[in-house]
């Protein structure tokens, strides 16, 4: 599949700029490595099911649900896992496309909070790109029982942008994550 | 811009980034700043879009990346990737601390014994024998379809229906085409909930398990020496085993391979040498009488995979792959996800096959009444006839070109009414799981390879099946080893 030439990215901003009219809802989109958990979330979000596992690159293709926050209802996106935006796998280019394309409302960047360090590079990029990014440090309990705190606060001030722990799996802290989003969105 | 994300570069690096800034006109979706970050990096698709959008300021941008360039020893994504690696380290040493020691001492020790091969290898072939061999292969294969086959099916439902059909069904062609041989219910909806069904919802359930504790990127590490010999990586592992599920989701998740390359061995692979759950659950249960049967079976189905494998990774050129794959954490799995996922993908099965099933049923009767099916049948006859088999099993094989778990269903059948000795059942059931991927892994394989490299590979996977089976009777008739 040769996605990646000029013509077909441009093919693919007017199908979107189509459904856009069409549809009129604002899009939350997650991201993240694989394995982190996008998928979890997004279930909880569409209160669907998409499959989920323990190991990376379970999604493959991007899947849309719909999700009610606060008063408003949003197309809820889950992509497949990227590492950075230099891609090297078909669909961590599906992702990147994605991003680039379809102007999100929301950027949820979904990250596996044990290993917090080797996933804000790609919170960097994602900042740097001027996306409106809320991080959402996931699989919190996992990182508690191996002895992990993170300053959360501190976090957000050091990045400047909205932080939210959660442990999808066990639904802990989503609700939370869902007044985030909605006061995020109001307040933009 | 936070403080904390304004310095990770260094000024060189922040010069030409503005440089390219200021050159960029166009209008792009993400900020400038990170489109020129990309650029120096030199990402294919940012190139091109530069080139179409900035026209003769596309040379300018280029020099300014190539100078870049120069300013340092390792390429530019490297040292780019290592600064905001460094930021990362700060800021998580700013934000994270550590209270107590780590406590997973168990999860560490079963980590290890998983990879290390002297212990890891005993323990994978434990996870199959009692995962595929003894749940997939006896309970679901054996017991659940001898129930469902044989004490509903063919003790109440087929004669039932046959009955109704012959007392008030006056019009034979209506007769045949709902129950008879090769009716809808009697032979379509069979295969599908009775044969089909259970074995892959025991599959699935057991594959459910294992994937969500994690051992699957375990398992990767394992074989990845051995993988490597043909071509392809631990990662590749993925691939292959969700084909022991389905061979069509498997082929669509050989996109997550890095490299065209990989993509195209592993998919030949798949198509060729992966038997789908239905078939190996099938093949499975008939073998498992006969010990010997089965070792044959699979050593043959092995061997093709590797020699196969290592023939097209001399062929195809390209680099050698790198093993590169997150390491999950090894998780107890939730029964409720195992459940809702094993109960998911039945779901998507089941309304994928029973449609196609009963329009094969329909496409059989209707072969029957213009008389198209017996020649197609026919077609296949000599070639069977070659490789030792009874005719009867042409018409499985022309089954097997429609599903594969078709075709399986088909030599269940057969075997149930006696016909085929130990050394035929084995050529068959070889033969069987190498022949040609089934329509809807076919269309697939053009969705995600292309239309050439789909053909060729179902050419010759056509081909080779028959060569090996010849090839397979020969060596059995020859050795006498299953007479």
């Amino acid at each position: 599949m040769k996605c990646c030439n000029p013509t077909e990215t441009l093919k693919n901003e007017n199908i979107v700029v189509e459904g856009e009219a069409k549809e009129g809802l604002e899009k939350i989109v997650l991201v993240g490595t694989p394995n982190v958990g996008k998928s979890v979330l997004f279930n909880r979000l569409t209160r669907s099911y998409v499959t989920v596992s323990n190991y990376p690159g379970t999604t493959v293709e991007v899947s849309r649900g719909k999700g009610v926050l606060g008063d408003r209802e949003y197309e809820i996106v889950d992509t497949p896992g990227m590492y950075s935006f230099m891609c090297i796998t078909e669909e961590e280019k599906v992702t990147k496309r994605l991003l680039f394309n379809e102007k999100p409302e929301v950027v949820l960047h979904v990250i596996d909070a044990k290993n917090l360090e080797r996933m804000l590079p790609l919170t960097f990029q994602l900042i740097e790109s001027g996306l409106p990014v809320i991080l959402v440090l996931n699989i919190m309990d996992e990182a508690k029982r191996l002895g992990l705190k993170i300053d959360i606060e501190k976090l957000e001030e050091q990045l400047g942008i909205p932080v939210v722990s959660t442990t999808a799996a066990l639904n802990k802290g989503v609700d939370i994550l869902r007044e985030r989003i909605d006061k995020y969105v109001n307040a933009a | 811009m936070s403080m904390q994300l304004s310095n990770i570069y260094d000024d060189k690096i922040e010069e030409a980034i503005e440089d390219i800034e200021n050159i960029l006109e166009g209008d792009y979706v993400i900020s400038k700043r990170a489109f020129s970050l990309l650029l120096l990096q030199e990402d294919e698709d940012a190139l091109e879009e530069v080139k179409e959008l900035e026209g003769k300021n596309y040379l300018k941008i280029i020099n300014i990346v190539e100078e870049t360039k120069k300013e340092y020893e390792k390429p530019l994504t490297f040292v780019i990737s290592s600064y905001r690696q460094k930021q990362a380290k700060i800021l998580t040493d700013s934000v994270m601390t550590k209270t107590k020691g780590k406590e997973k001492s168990f999860s560490e020790t079963l980590n290890r014994i998983m990879i290390n091969p002297i212990t890891g290898i005993p323990i994978a072939l434990l996870v199959l024998y009692f995962g595929l061999y003894k749940f997939v292969g006896q309970f679901g294969a054996g017991v659940v379809v001898d129930f469902l086959e044989g004490s509903i099916f063919e003790a109440h439902i087929n004669p039932w229906i046959n009955n109704i059909l012959n007392n008030h069904i006056p019009w034979e062609w209506l007769r045949a085409l709902i129950g008879g041989d090769y009716g809808i219910i009697t032979l379509g909806i069979r295969y599908a909930v009775a044969i089909v069904l259970p074995i892959v919802g025991t599959f699935f359930f057991v594959f459910s398990i294992i994937e969500d504790s994690g051992y699957l990127p375990r398992l990767a590490m394992l074989v990845d020496r051995l993988f490597k010999n043909i071509g392809l990586n631990g990662r590749a592992v993925i691939p292959m085993v969700l084909g022991f599920g389905c061979d069509t989701m498997a082929t669509m998740v050989s996109r997550t391979l890095e490299t065209e390359r990989e993509r195209i061995i592993s998919t030949l692979l798949l198509a060729l040498a992966i038997p789908c759950s239905a078939q190996l659950g099938v093949i499975l249960s008939l073998l498992s009488g006969e010990p010997k049967a089965l070792i044959v079976w699979i050593i043959f189905i092995s061997f093709v995979f590797l020699f196969i494998g290592y023939l097209a990774a001399k062929v195809l050129p390209g680099e050698e792959p790198l093993f590169y794959m997150e390491m999950p954490p090894l998780r107890l799995p939730k029964l409720s996800n195992v459940l809702v996922k094993t109960y998911t993908r039945m779901e998507w099965y089941f309304a994928e096959i029973l449609p196609l099933f009963i329009l094969i049923s329909i496409l059989i009767w209707f072969g029957n009444i213009i008389g198209v099916f017996p020649k197609l049948v026919g077609v296949f006859r000599p070639f069977v006839m070659a490789i030792g088999l009874p005719e009867e099993v042409s018409e499985v094989f022309l089954f097997g070109f429609f599903r594969r778990d078709y075709g399986a269903a088909g030599l269940f059948d057969l075997v149930k009414e006696g016909i085929l000795s130990t050394r035929q059942l084995v050529v068959a059931a070889a033969t069987l799981t190498l022949f040609v991927p089934c329509v809807a892994q076919f269309v697939m394989m053009i969705k995600e390879r292309g239309f050439k490299t789909a053909i060729y590979i179902a050419a010759f996977v056509l081909a080779f099946s028959f060569v090996a089976g010849y090839a397979l009777n020969w060596i059995l008739l020859v050795t006498g080893v299953l007479a």
